[in-house]
Parts: structure tokens; C-alpha cells; sequence
């Protein structure tokens, strides 16, 4: 809900409801710097702009390729971060099954080894559920502060893209749960690396193998869910898809060197035969087989089915090694020409544009195959693109999604962020963003018409008006407290807001002082309180600019 | 009577209608799978009878669809089956696409886009999308997207908010995405401010069905929403409706069993809200494709072809088992595997339309459909 509290200062009460139109902004042409860090960053900051500024442009982006992650600053942030675990108690027949629990517990999880996390998947001892899902929980809270205050943000940028590209439902399962800190570690360890690399770690994933069933997949017949996705979502994508063109898998044309030009239900079919046995390490008897209790990938034999199989249209021969068919499945789709146009179009629509020419698509595609070895392969994209032409040339057009908006006007106010109560998780959801909760395996959409409805411009409206109020819980530090000691007439607090937002403190906030009933020359209100409903004001204002909410 | 209202109620992830409304006394379906995964003749797991069935094949509603079950008896709503895409595909994203757009040219947009667009309805809110985002369905129209209707409100009640609606209406211009957007919005929260807001509570006045709707249901929310914007006549003319969780591929029973549950109370509830303002109102449940018939070796069941449409109102004429079944048989199944497509679901689309909605000239909605009406108002 909005902040509604009456405001009472004298000269705010002749408030005169009259605006003043706003600066056409969008005629505005705007700083390229400015326009690179909203592209790359969760959001320009003072220090960021003042960092791209003095290493200039390639250099910036260059260091932003090969910072680490989880910097110094950040890890120990995170480490002073609590977040609230409460239930009530359960009685059992002999018994209660557990106390009642209501504690700040710090996010201890993300660091917990995966064979001690196995522990929350098992039904002795009985736990709540919300011990069961703490894992999840604690990646979806230091998300937000990742996102805020992490250095390396071109790296977190593209690792929220891999959770979407390959989404995950964290609490879809216990075992998705579990070891969900695993998983978003690996995506981001990986987010600018090999993608080949990646997706093995991905299809190896404890996480994605509960989420998507493969876990359970075994002879015969095999469980399709991991398969179809790794085809239609995670590779080729459904663009590749020929069931509709080609009746029969032999009529699938085929591209140099002879695979498939795209896939039909068959392959789904046989890919899943590949993958069945891939599992994970879960500490008991399942049918015929024991898995070990390592919380990690287990790979079955005895599940497997060994025996011939078409894929794209090459053969596999029967009774292979262990894990040879879907090792070799991940290798021809890694390396596939479709799933190199396939990324780079999304890559390109996350970083720029939703449909960019096929031209610049085809130049990234290529340079994608051609450092299909190299570690750095995803990097080398993102900087042939930011370096294309096409990147400078392209206006903003892409809306800033509910999740990099929040993000965004914390690095705007410069809050510190944490999230003890976990609620920003709900108020994002109510925007549609589910952050690391998004059922279906699509993930959260990348198109600017998908989040340029009503109810997200209503929501984008209440997070800027209410992000750094005590209610809504994520940041402790207040606005008022944030602004400058010398800030003291009104001039100086919209000059203030416009330059934290913009980079700019032309663009003025005319319409907030008009309506406030003040001039630039007029002093602030002493009152904390006072100032510090003004300075979210101010930031609203500012926010709801298309330069702020366009990137 | 007001103008005619469509309801869309879209089963996300592959609904498997096998075991919604079952051939309950077929060898091929017995044999396919484990009981908990079918409807039964007897026993526990007994299906609800429906009519005569299809074709002297008896057909059973799942226990859990009782509600929907006694619709059928009272002649409300009609079960079409094996329904679905012509073209083959087993895909959740390209399934969704292509019978939301309903364009087999690729004609821009989505089905009830086009209508829209082209009968330019009136009225504050001639189309909501209940939920966060919009469905393909809607492409190409501006619906309104809301889990409820305080949610299209901007600022109100907050001392700046006529500044920062001025803000809005003249800052985004008359292109780029948040241009309509934001024009829409501003004229849709007067309205609303108008009939909802309380000045001396500060808060919105709440929705009082006047049924019960099921608690702990993800349906009732929206279906509350939807019938709240019908009574107060804000000119509602199409409502979707997202209800999700129907991919069952693993360990489907419980899931199953509880989406079903939820379905035929919540919609039973907001049928029997709606009292008097039925008569202007049809309901379609659809879904992507139906599941295998042949459950997999994690007690789920895989992508399939052939779904169940269900329809509700009093236009159609209910209580009937429509389209024409093709039996389980191996050599009746698509690939050998799946319940064929024996109506193109744009046909059932096509019928309401005409039927319910008063469209004259469907070929516009849905290009270069050519197969014969279900009979729905025959």
C-alpha cells in the first residue's frame, strides 16, 4: 500500500494540485555512458559512472568480464544479513514434531555443503516445511543485495538471465529446494564462461534434474520433461522446432556436417532415452538401485537405457560408457548452429533490443561457434555486441522489469540492502516477477510489451514511492539520511534526485515542486520525517521518467 | 440483457482431459494405465456418469469435478472432446502460441486481440486479463492486466497523486511501450477511484460475492475479480483467466486431483455469484494439449495431443458430450500414442462467437478456419 500519512506542514497544505508539463525527455538525447550502465548494470550509480568515466569504455567493460564473483565487500555483506524462519509447532502421536520457531537466523545455507542440506530432503527426521525450503529461501533474499551491491554487475546481470533461460521453480520440490544454492552458485560462476561448460552443469544440477523430473527418469519409458526443455528452451530452441514442416525425422533437413537442421518429437523421444539415469545422490533405495547420500549428481546404470538411439539424425550405438549419451547429446547441442543464434537472439534481447536484425544475430552466432572451446565464450559475445554498432545506434526501448527496477532505485538512492522479512519477494510478485519462483520453465518473459501492462506500471509506481519505507522492509537506511548535508532548499533536493537518477540534475522535477507549491529557493522542512516523504517523492518523480524506466 | 461476456479460463501445462472426462469402460484405457491415474466404473475412484455418453461409449467425469458433473445434468455446460491443435505439436510454448493466436496464416495477434480490435467495444473496461501478465489470446489489444480491480488505481488517495498522474499522462509520450499503457490506466483508475474508493476509510471498498467462494483456491481470487467487474457494469466484455499446474509429469495424482477439486468448486461458486448475469455470460475451459495415454514409468504422465473443451452458459445448449470421439484403439491413436484431433478447437472458438458473442463474420477472428461448428447451439 502507499505511504497516505497526512501531511501537515503549512505550506504544503496550499499545495496546488495544477501541473506543469514535464520536460519532453524523450527528445532529450542521452548520455551514452549513462545508456551502457543501464544496459549492463543493475542501474547507474555515482561510483559506477564515476568508474566508467575514468577507465572509459572498453577498459570498463573489460574489467566488468573478468571480475569474480562474490566480491570481498559483498560476501561480507551477505554475511551480516539475517532473514526471519517462523512456524508453528506440529504435535505428532507421541509427541510434538516439532517447536514452534520464529527467529532471525543468518543466511547460512548459501555456505552449508550440499551433503549437509540432503538432510532437509529426508523424511526422518519430520521438519516444517519452511526448514525444507530455507535453502531456496536464502538464495531468493541475498538475490536482491547481489543484484544492488555486487561489483561485478554485468556477471549478476547475465547470471538473472541464466535463471530465467534455464528457469528453475526453487520450492517446485524438496530437492529443487535443497540445493538450489548450488545451482544459482554455478550459474553465476559460469555466467560469462563456456557454454558448453554450463550446460553441463545445468543438466547435472540437482536442482533442475527434481524441477524438470529427470531425476526420476528411467527405462522405459523414459520421463520427456528435461528433454523437451533442453531442446525447446535451453538450446535450440522452439524456433529450431520441425515438427510442424517435417512429418517423419527423415525429412528434417540436415546442415553441414550432417545433423539435423532442428529437432522433432523423435529426438525429444530419444533424447530422453540418453538422459535416463541421470539423477541424484539422495541417500536411499529407489526400486533396484541405491543412490549415494552426496546431495549431488548420482548417475544410475542400472536406469539407463543402453540401447541404439537417433538423435538429429545420428546414430548412437547400443551399450555405451556411462553418461556417453547425454554427454554427447549436450556436446552436438552446444555446438549446434541453431543453438548459437538461439542465445545470441536472447542475449541480445536481455542486453538491448527485443527483436534485433537477423544480421546482428548471425555476427554474434558466429563468433559464439567460433570460441565454442574458449572459456570465455559467452563474454566474447556480450563484447562483440556491446561493440557492434548496432549497440550504440539502438535508442532505449527495453522497460526495466519489475525485479531490475527495485534493483535499480536502491542503486539510484544508494540504500544498503537486506531483506530480513523476505518482502520484497511478495511485493515483486504482485508485479509478476517470481523471483526463483516461477513455475512454469520458460521462465520470467524478456519482451517489453510482456511487462508494459497496467499492473505493472501501478506496481513500478508503489516501489518507487515506497521501497524505503520501514513497512516494505528491505533497506534500514532512510532517504532523508541518504541526501547530502547540503541539501536544503527544494532546488537542491529534485537537482539531487534528478542527478542520482539520470546522471543529470537538469532534468528538472518542475511538476513536484509546482505541485508542492514551492519554488527551488524555498527551504526543506526541518523534520526528518517530513524530508524524508519529500526525497521519495522526489525519487518517484524521477523514476517515472521513460529516461529512468527505459534502458 | 447487457452485451455478451466470455470468460477464458486457460489450464496452463497440458491438462490431462483423459482423466477429466473418461471412456471409462475402454479396454485400451484400462490397460494404459494405473488406477490412480483414471477414472473408474466402481469402486473408490467411481466417475460421475454423463448422459449417454459419446457414440454409445459411456463417458464418466472425474469424482473431483462433481460440481461440473451436476452443470452437465442441469444442462449448463457442454463437454467437447478430443479437441485441439490439427497441426502436431508437443510443445508447451509452441501449443500455447499457436491456439492462443488461433492464426493458421500467421495473421498478427491473438483471437480475442482481433475481436477486440475490431469491434471496439466501449466502456471503461471492455477486457481483463486477470493475473500479472497477459495472455497470447489477448495480443493485439490493449486489455487491462489485474489481479483485482483496486489494482488499476494510481496513487489514490495520496496527496500527490494528481501531479504524478499529470506526470504520467503527459511523459511517456504517444509511442513507446508505456505510451497506451499509461493513458489507459489513468482513465480506467478515475473510473474506478469514482466507484470504489472510500475517502473517509482510506481503502477500497471489498468485493462481496454473494455465494462463498472455496478458500485455500487459486481460482476463486480471480473469478471473484471477474465477477466483480461484471456487476459493476464496467462494460466487461472478454476475461481470461490463468490457472496453471497441469504438467504433470511426475507423481501426478496429487496435483491432479487437487487443480481438479479446485476447478469445479471455484467455478461453480462464481457461476452460481453471477445469479441474474448469466444470461449474458459463457465460460470455455481449454489447455495446451491433452497428456499421453499411456502413463510414464514416474506415475505422470507426457505431452499429448487431443484435449477436453468445456463450455458453459445458458446460450449453448449443455448437457451434451460433443465432437467425435476416434477411440483408443493403438491404430485410432496419433503416432500410436495420443488421443487424435478430431475438431479443430478453433471450430468450438468459432461457434461461441457467433453463438454467444454475436460475431457475424468469424473469418475474421479465426482465418481460413474451414471445419464444421460442434453444435453447441444446435
Amino acid at each position: 500500500m502507499l505511504n497516505r500519512r497526512a501531511f501537515n506542514l503549512s505550506v504544503l497544505l496550499a499545495a496546488s494540485a495544477a501541473a506543469l508539463r514535464p520536460d519532453s525527455v524523450l527528445a532529450r538525447t542521452q548520455d551514452p555512458d549513462e545508456i551502457l550502465l543501464n544496459r549492463l548494470t543493475f542501474g547507474a550509480t555515482p561510483g559506477s559512472r564515476e568508474r566508467l568515466s575514468s577507465l572509459g569504455r572498453a577498459d570498463w567493460l573489460k574489467e566488468q568480464l573478468s571480475l569474480p564473483p562474490d566480491d570481498r565487500a559483498l560476501m561480507a555483506h551477505l554475511r551480516t544479513l539475517t532473514l526471519r524462519i517462523k512456524y508453528a509447532q506440529r504435535k505428532g502421536k507421541s509427541g510434538p514434531l516439532w517447536a514452534a520457531t520464529d527467529e532471525l537466523r543468518p543466511l547460512d545455507m548459501l555456505h552449508t555443503p550440499p551433503e549437509e542440506r540432503l538432510k532437509l530432503t529426508q523424511n526422518e527426521p519430520a521438519r516444517a516445511g519452511p526448514e525444507r525450503r530455507r535453502p531456496a529461501h536464502e538464495v531468493i533474499a541475498a538475490s536482491l543485495p547481489r543484484a544492488v551491491h555486487a561489483e561485478a554487475q554485468l556477471r549478476e546481470v547475465m547470471t538473472q538471465f541464466w535463471h530465467d533461460h534455464f528457469n528453475v521453480y526453487a520450492e517446485k520440490g524438496r530437492l529443487s529446494a535443497a540445493f538450489f544454492p548450488d545451482f544459482d552458485r554455478d550459474l553465476r560462476a559460469h555466467a560469462l564462461g563456456n557454454f558448453r561448460e554450463l550446460l553441463g552443469k545445468v543438466a547435472t544440477a540437482p536442482s533442475m534434474l527434481d524441477y524438470l523430473d529427470n531425476s526420476r527418469s528411467k527405462a522405459s519409458p523414459a520421463n520427456e520433461n528435461f528433454a523437451r526443455e533442453l531442446l525447446e528452451l535451453h538450446t535450440l530452441g522452439a524456433e529450431n522446432y520441425h515438427n510442424a514442416q517435417s512429418a517423419d525425422w527423415r525429412d528434417v533437413p540436415r546442415i553441414e556436417g550432417g545433423l539435423a537442421a532442428g529437432y522433432v518429437d523423435e529426438d525429444v523421444y530419444e533424447v530422453a532415452r540418453a538422459f535416463t539415469g541421470w539423477s541424484i545422490g539422495v541417500g536411499r533405495r529407489i526400486g533396484s538401485a541405491h543412490l549415494p547420500a552426496t546431495g549431488q549428481f548420482a548417475y544410475v546404470a542400472s536406469w539407463h537405457d543402453p540401447y541404439q538411439k537417433r538423435i538429429l539424425g545420428r546414430d548412437f550405438s547400443s551399450n555405451r560408457a556411462p553418461m556417453a549419451d547425454g554427454e554427447e547429446v549436450l556436446d552436438m547441442l552446444a555446438t549446434h548452429p541453431g543453438t548459437a543464434r538461439f542465445i545470441c537472439r536472447k542475449i541480445v534481447r536481455r542486453l538491448l533490443i527485443d527483436d534485433p536484425s537477423d544480421a546482428l544475430v548471425a555476427r554474434l552466432a558466429k563468433e559464439f561457434l567460433r570460441w565454442s572451446e574458449a572459456p570465455d565464450q559467452i563474454g566474447r559475445v556480450i563484447q562483440m555486441l556491446v561493440e557492434d554498432p548496432e549497440f550504440a545506434d539502438t535508442p532505449p526501448s527495453k522497460l526495466r522489469r519489475p525485479f531490475e527496477l527495485l534493483a535499480a532505485l536502491y542503486r539510484t538512492s544508494g540504500a544498503r540492502v537486506g531483506s530480513p522479512e523476505g518482502r520484497f519477494y511478495w511485493q515483486l510478485a504482485s508485479a509478476g516477477w517470481r523471483q526463483h519462483m516461477f513455475p512454469p520453465p520458460t521462465g520470467h518473459p524478456d519482451r517489453t510489451e510482456d511487462w508494459a501492462s497496467s499492473t505493472v506500471m501501478v506496481r513500478m509506481i508503489e516501489m518507487a514511492m515506497s521501497a524505503h519505507e520501514p513497512w516494505f522492509d528491505t533497506t534500514r537506511d532512510r532517504l532523508d539520511a541518504l541526501m547530502p548535508k547540503d541539501v536544503e532548499t527544494f532546488g537542491d533536493l529534485t537537482r539531487h534526485w534528478a542527478r542520482q537518477a539520470h546522471g543529470d540534475p537538469g532534468d528538472g522535477l518542475d511538476d513536484l515542486l509546482q505541485a508542492v507549491g514551492v519554488t527551488p529557493e524555498d527551504p526543506l522542512p526541518k523534520d526528518a520525517g517530513d524530508q524524508r516523504h519529500l526525497a521519495a517523492m522526489a525519487l518517484t518523480f524521477a523514476a517515472m521518467s521513460p529516461r529512468y524506466l527505459y534502458r | 440483457m447487457s452485451d455478451p461476456i466470455l470468460v477464458v479460463i486457460f489450464l496452463r501445462g497440458g491438462a490431462d482431459a483423459l482423466n477429466i472426462v473418461s471412456p471409462t469402460a475402454d479396454q485400451n484405457y484400462i490397460a494404459a494405465r494405473p488406477d490412480m491415474l483414471r477414472v473408474a466404473r466402481g469402486g473408490d475412484a467411481q466417475g460421475i456418469r454423463l448422459g449417454d455418453g459419446l457414440a454409445d461409449v459411456e463417458f464418466r467425469m472425474h469424482r473431483n469435478a462433481r460440481e461440473l458433473a451436476d452443470l452437465f445434468a442441469a444442462g449448463d455446460l457442454s463437454v467437447i472432446h478430443a479437441t485441439g491443435l490439427t497441426e502436431a505439436t508437443r510443445s508447451h510454448f509452441d501449443a500455447e502460441a499457436q491456439i492462443e493466436r488461433a492464426a493458421s496464416g500467421g495473421e498478427a495477434g491473438g483471437w480475442l486481440g482481433r475481436w477486440l480490435e475490431a469491434e471496439a467495444p466501449g466502456g471503461p473496461l471492455p477486457a481483463l486479463a486477470v493475473g500479472t501478465a497477459m495472455p497470447e489470446s489477448l495480443r493485439g489489444y490493449h486489455p487491462a492486466v489485474a489481479k483485482k480491480l483496486s489494482d488499476l488505481t494510481v496513487a489514490t488517495g495520496h496527496w500527490l497523486a494528481p501531479a504524478l498522474q499529470a506526470r504520467l499522462a503527459d511523459g511517456f509520450g504517444d509511442h513507446g511501450a508505456l505510451a497506451k499503457t499509461s493513458q489507459e490506466l489513468l482513465a480506467l483508475s478515475k473510473v474506478l477511484e469514482h466507484r470504489l474508493w472510500m475517502p473517509k476509510q482510506d481503502a477500497f471498498r471489498t468485493y462481496s460475492p454473494s455465494v462463498k467462494y472455496p478458500g485455500r483456491n487459486r481460482l476463486s481470487p480471480a473469478l471473484m475479480t471477474v465477477a466483480q467487474s461484471i456487476k459493476e457494469d464496467l462494460g466487461l466484455r472478454v476475461a481470461t483467466v490463468d490457472y496453471g499446474g497441469w504438467d504433470t509429469h511426475a507423481n501426478q495424482q496429487g496435483t491432479f486431483d487437487r487443480n481438479l477439486r479446485g476447478l469445479s468448486l471455484a467455478l461453480m461458486a462464481f457461476w452460481r455469484d453471477l445469479g441474474p448475469r448469466q444470461q449474458d455470460v459463457s465460460v470455455v475451459v481449454m489447455s495446451e494439449f491433452g497428456r499421453r495415454l499411456r502413463s510414464n514409468a514416474s506415475g505422470g504422465t507426457d505431452h499429448g495431443r487431443a484435449g477436453a473443451m468445456l463450455v458453459l452458459g445458458p446460450q449453448s445448449k449443455g448437457g451434451r458430450l460433443l465432437g467425435r470421439w476416434p477411440g483408443l484403439h493403438n491404430d485410432a491413436l496419433e503416432m500410436g500414442a495420443d488421443l487424435a484431433v478430431t475438431t479443430d478447437y478453433r471450430a468450438v472458438l468459432s461457434e461461441i462467437m457467433a453463438g454467444h458473442m454475436g460475431l457475424k463474420d468469424t473469418s475474421r477472428v479465426f482465418p481460413g478456419l474451414d471445419a464444421p461448428a460442434p453444435g453447441l447451439f444446435a
